[in-house]
Formats: C-alpha cells, sequence, structure tokens
C-alpha cells in the first residue's frame, strides 16, 4: 500500500524508466523536471514538439537531450493528439503535458477514449500527502467536469478506486463532499450523495465504500456539536476520495496546497495509463514527484494487463 | 490595521458595552459570554425560561457582572421577542442562541420583524488570522447563499468590503475565485469574476482592487501568477477571497480550519444589527472574535452591508 509521495519517488527509481511522451516540453521548469527524471531514472522521454523550441529550453537548463527521440509536430492540438495517440496504441505507458493547456490534453484522451470504445470518464485524481496521515488522500474530479450530474461522479468514482486498488488499498473509503449545512435546502451535490451511497452499497464501483460524511465536519468532528476540546485529524477516519461537487470547488480545495502543509500531486487516469498534468504554475520538483507516480501506476498496469 | 483575532478583541473593548441579546441561551455559551463581559464587551440579555436560564447563570462570572433576563416562557416566541428588543433599540447585536440557524435566517428575513435592509442581501463572511500573524483574510459567502447570482455576488462583495474596512484594511484587496484563471464561456464562475473585476475597474467598489477570475494558485501566490501569465497587485496579497457558491466556500471554510489548523470566526453581514451565528467548526477563540467583530460593526454605522 503506497501511503505517501515519497514511496512513489522510492518506487519510480526501482521500476523506471519507463518512456514517456512529453508533449512541447517548451518551459524550463518543465524540461528542468525531465532532466531531473532522466536522472533518476524515473523516465525515458521522448519528446513531442516544435524541436527548435525545445532545444532552446534544453540548453538553457544544461539538458543534453540529443540522445532521446524528438518527434517534430507544431499546434498544440496536434501535438496533443500525437502524444496521447501513442498512449493508447501502446508505444508507450505514459505521456505528459509540457507547455500545453490542459484542455488540449483531455480533448484528445475523450477522443481516444471514444475510439477505444473503453466507456472511461475522463477525470482528475490530485492527491494530498498529508504530514501525520496515515494514507493519501485524493480530490476527484479536479479537472474536468465542470458540472458533473450523478452519472459523471459516478464514473469519477469509478477512476479514482481503480486508481487507489492499483496503489493497494483493497477497499478505500469515499466521501461525496457537498456545502450542504443547516441552512439553504438541500443542494443538489448532497443529492448526489444520497444516490451514490446507495449505489456504492450495492456493489457499483466495485471494492470501495462511501461514508456517511459530506463535509470536514463530519469527518473530522463526527457526533461533536462544536470544537470545544480540539479536532485532531485521526489518519484512518479521513476517507481515501473525497469527490468534490463541481470543477470550482476541485480546483480550488485541491490547490489549496499553495497554503497548507501539504503536498500535491495530480494525475488523469486513462484506461491505457496514467497522463500526468502538472499546473502551469507547479514547479519542477513537484513535477518531479507527479511523474514518479504516473511510472509506478504506469507499472501496476502493465502487470495487471500481464 | 486589525492583523489578529486578539486585535479584533482590543479594538473592541475600547467601544462601549454592546447589549447582546440571546433567545434560548445555550449552556455551553454562557462560558464565552462570561469571557465576553468580563472583557467589557457586552452585556447580555438573556430570552427565555426564568428560571433555567438563572440556574443555568447563576453559577457564572456573569452572577457577578450581571446581565438581564426578558421572560418568554415558549421557546418558539424567544426569537421574535428578541429582535422586538433590537428594533426598540434596547439591544445591539443578535446572538443565535438555542435557536437553529435556518430559523434565524428565516426570521431575519421576515418584511415586518426581520434585520434585512430593502435590496439588502444576508451573507456570510468567514475571518482568519494567517498562521503567520500577519494579517486577517476574509472568505466569501460561506455559509448563508448557495447559488449567487452576479447580482448578488456584488452585494456580497459590497458586505464583504464594509468589514474589511472596518477591520481597517482602506483598500481591500479582492481575488475573485473559479476554477481557472481565463474567462471561459464555459464555466460560469469565470464570467462573474470577470464582471466584478470590471465593475471594480469603473470604481463601483469604491477604494478596492477586485481581480478575478483568478485561480487559487494564483490568489494564493505571486510567482505561480506569474508563472501563468497573470500580473495584479491582488496576486498573493489577497485579503478578501470571493467564493463562486457555497459549496466551494462552506468546504474551503472547513479545509481552511480542520487540514490548516486554522482559527475561524464567522460574521453575518447585510443585517441592520449585527448577528452572530453558531458554526460547529469554530474554535473558542474563534467565538470570541465573532463578539468582537460585532462589537466593531454596531459601531459602525446603522446597518452591516
Amino acid at each position: 500500500m503506497i501511503k505517501t509521495l515519497e514511496e512513489f519517488s522510492v518506487l519510480a527509481q526501482e521500476r523506471g524508466p519507463k518512456k514517456l511522451a512529453v508533449l512541447a516540453p517548451e518551459d524550463e521548469e518543465f524540461m528542468r523536471a525531465v532532466k531531473s527524471s532522466w536522472d533518476l531514472g524515473y523516465i525515458e522521454p521522448v519528446l513531442v514538439g516544435d524541436t527548435r523550441k525545445m532545444e532552446e529550453v534544453a540548453e538553457k537548463v544544461a539538458f543534453n537531450i540529443d540522445r532521446f527521440h524528438k518527434i517534430p509536430q507544431t499546434g498544440q492540438q496536434a501535438i496533443s493528439n500525437l502524444g496521447i495517440n501513442m498512449l493508447f496504441s501502446g508505444e508507450l505507458p505514459i505521456a505528459s503535458k509540457g507547455q500545453i493547456p490542459t484542455s488540449y490534453i483531455y480533448r484528445s484522451i475523450i477522443r481516444e477514449e471514444a475510439k477505444a470504445g473503453s466507456g472511461m470518464t475522463v477525470s482528475v485524481i490530485s492527491f494530498w500527502d498529508i504530514p501525520g496521515m496515515d494514507h493519501l488522500v485524493a480530490f476527484t474530479d479536479t479537472g474536468v467536469n465542470i458540472k458533473p450530474g450523478v452519472k459523471a461522479k459516478a464514473e469519477v468514482i469509478k477512476n479514482a478506486v481503480f486508481v487507489y486498488h492499483l496503489m493497494g488499498y483493497p477497499r478505500p473509503k469515499i466521501a461525496v463532499l457537498s456545502g450542504q449545512r443547516e441552512v439553504g435546502g438541500t443542494l443538489d451535490s448532497y443529492k448526489d450523495y444520497e444516490i451514490l451511497i446507495r449505489s456504492a452499497a450495492a456493489g457499483d464501483f466495485g471494492e470501495c465504500e462511501i461514508v456517511p460524511a459530506t463535509s470536514f465536519t463530519d469527518i473530522f468532528l463526527g457526533e461533536k456539536t462544536c470544537m470545544d476540546g480540539g479536532a485532531d485529524i485521526q489518519g484512518d477516519e479521513v476517507p481515501h476520495i473525497l469527490v468534490v461537487p463541481c470543477l470550482d470547488t476541485g480546483n480550488i480545495l485541491c490547490k489549496l496546497d499553495f497554503f497548507l502543509d501539504v503536498t500535491r500531486s495530480s494525475l488523469v487516469a486513462t484506461s491505457r495509463g496514467p497522463v500526468c498534468i502538472p499546473a502551469r504554475s507547479d514547479f519542477s520538483g513537484n513535477i518531479v514527484q507527479q511523474l514518479a507516480m504516473c511510472v509506478v501506476l504506469a507499472d501496476e498496469m502493465e502487470k495487471r494487463e500481464q | 490595521m486589525v492583523r489578529s483575532f486578539k486585535d479584533t478583541l482590543d479594538r473592541a473593548h475600547l467601544g462601549e458595552t454592546k447589549r447582546l441579546v440571546v433567545p434560548s441561551p445555550k449552556e455551553e455559551d454562557v462560558l464565552l459570554l462570561s469571557e465576553a463581559s468580563t472583557a467589557g464587551l457586552i452585556f447580555p440579555c438573556f430570552v427565555g425560561n426564568g428560571e433555567a436560564i438563572k440556574n443555568m447563570v447563576d453559577e457564572s462570572p456573569l452572577a457577578k457582572k450581571g446581565y438581564e433576563i426578558v421572560k418568554e416562557n415558549d421557546p418558539h416566541l424567544a426569537l421574535g421577542r428578541a429582535l422586538d428588543i433590537l428594533h426598540a433599540h434596547e439591544g445591539d447585536i443578535l446572538m443565535q442562541g438555542g435557536i437553529p440557524a435556518q430559523m434565524v435566517l428565516h426570521a431575519l428575513h421576515d418584511k415586518s420583524r426581520g434585520m434585512l435592509p430593502k435590496g439588502g442581501i444576508m451573507s456570510f463572511v468567514s475571518v482568519f488570522p494567517l498562521l503567520k500573524g500577519e494579517k486577517l483574510i476574509l472568505v466569501t459567502d460561506t455559509y448563508i447563499n448557495n447559488h449567487p447570482t452576479v447580482a448578488e455576488k456584488q452585494l456580497i462583495l459590497t458586505n464583504a468590503l464594509r468589514l474589511a474596512r472596518t477591520l481597517g484594511i482602506k483598500t481591500p484587496k479582492v481575488a475573485v475565485l473559479a476554477a481557472i484563471e481565463q474567462v471561459n464561456p464555459s464555466i460560469p464562475s469565470t464570467l462573474t469574476a470577470a464582471i466584478l473585476s470590471k465593475m471594480s475597474e469603473r470604481r463601483q467598489f469604491g477604494d478596492a482592487i477586485v481581480e478575478g477570475p483568478l485561480d487559487i494558485d494564483c490568489a494564493l501566490s505571486r510567482t505561480a501568477a506569474e508563472r501563468k501569465g497573470v500580473k495584479s497587485i491582488v496576486t498573493g496579497e489577497a485579503d478578501i477571497y470571493l467564493v463562486p457558491e457555497v459549496d466551494t466556500g462552506h468546504l474551503m471554510a472547513e479545509a481552511l480550519v480542520f487540514f490548516g489548523k486554522m482559527n475561524m470566526a464567522g460574521v453575518v453581514m447585510g443585517t441592520s444589527k449585527p448577528v452572530i451565528l453558531d458554526l460547529p467548526f469554530v474554535s473558542r477563540e474563534g467565538r470570541l472574535a465573532q463578539i468582537s467583530m460585532a462589537c466593531l460593526l454596531d459601531g459602525g454605522g446603522d446597518s452591516n452591508g
């Protein structure tokens, strides 16, 4: 069972290098991350994009990319389509976005999933490594579905459960989050929770459990009605997967790592392998971490297929 | 400028003692009210069953400091009596007491006995002192409005700006949050944020700088914002975070408390007299700060909005 992001880093060194399609690594921060990941033995990059731009930025970070396979391509959507197609055709087990807006990547993945007839909905899983917590906590969907209905949330849950199973959690616990409180009537997000908890109990999402909690107050205070006596984090009580009500909530909550003592790492789980989608504001250390996670999960997927 | 909950207490201490009206008081409120009374912030006026209240309070420091009881044995009528006291200018602040929050909000909306000025909106601001103590940040609306429209957000922001100015922030910097920092017609929160930002440019919020849409990384970190090509004085320095809707607002406030171990004080804005609600994830220190801020707001004009 993988309990921290650091464990991903250790395992990535053991299981790498994996071939990685890097889509438009035309930003110094991202190229620096590719260099570090190569040096650490996580990846062997296949560089897709404008060759001149990639060479310029590689030179700036003192990274000799002569030895790597480079595929010249221009146009953000074309680069994205090419790299994601390489993942889905089995040419390599991981893809990662460089300096391309994430929406292009999602579009390419949705197209390839449709072609493959996988039925898999695209969603983003953002992990938090929280000091003192005995497991990784994931927010989802933090990137794709703007206002998911209950059907989309069911698919989002399936994707996250799939990833947690890969990470060695046999029966992950899930909270379907909502802003439901004492006032304001019943929110749609709470109605979704009521439906999804029944679906999970019926086994619709495989081995997992939706807990009867929709807020952090429910999770941390339980039956207590006030903060008196404190609210220390009890690691095993915090669900593994936190399903957010909508994209605004997901993106805002998961990126509170800029404010809190937590480390974030995100990926897109596709039917053919993980796609690394670092935010354009992420720094190279954080991107390396995300690549390590993708390497390990890709390895787990390969093992399952075998 | 007020930078901490202690500052709010110190500043409220300089003002007049306020009459705080509590319908159907709860036993767990007594200690807090004793502390606020001892600090010279409030004089409590309890509305409810006289004998039960006396039994509850007589063992507390309030017995010496003094309090008033307005007898109302029917618990269903206690809130109405409390509002009457405020309307008669015999009380300054309303505290939730043992009345369910939904019932309090409903009563505040009542046209004849309520406390919501025409054309206004009630909203809730969560106030957090940053852990290094450099300043307070405000997040709104975290409790009252589910899915506010642009017009409602304009009022919610106006409410928050008034609180910020009461706390001594002369030119509040506002981050209007959304999932992304670009204006995207498919994501309604980005459109609303852009409109509010433009309104601010035209001085419709007075002395304030409103920037949006901003995703949370741009709002919290200037470096992150610059990497995304966003250049604004608000990035990394926001005083007010305006959230898209209540799912985000309520969960964000809770996340800062539980994961960030930050203290929160909640302030109801928009009412003609300050109102204190009782949220379960507010610490004792936060609850005392709520009383301090209500005292400061009562001294700052005849409407909280």
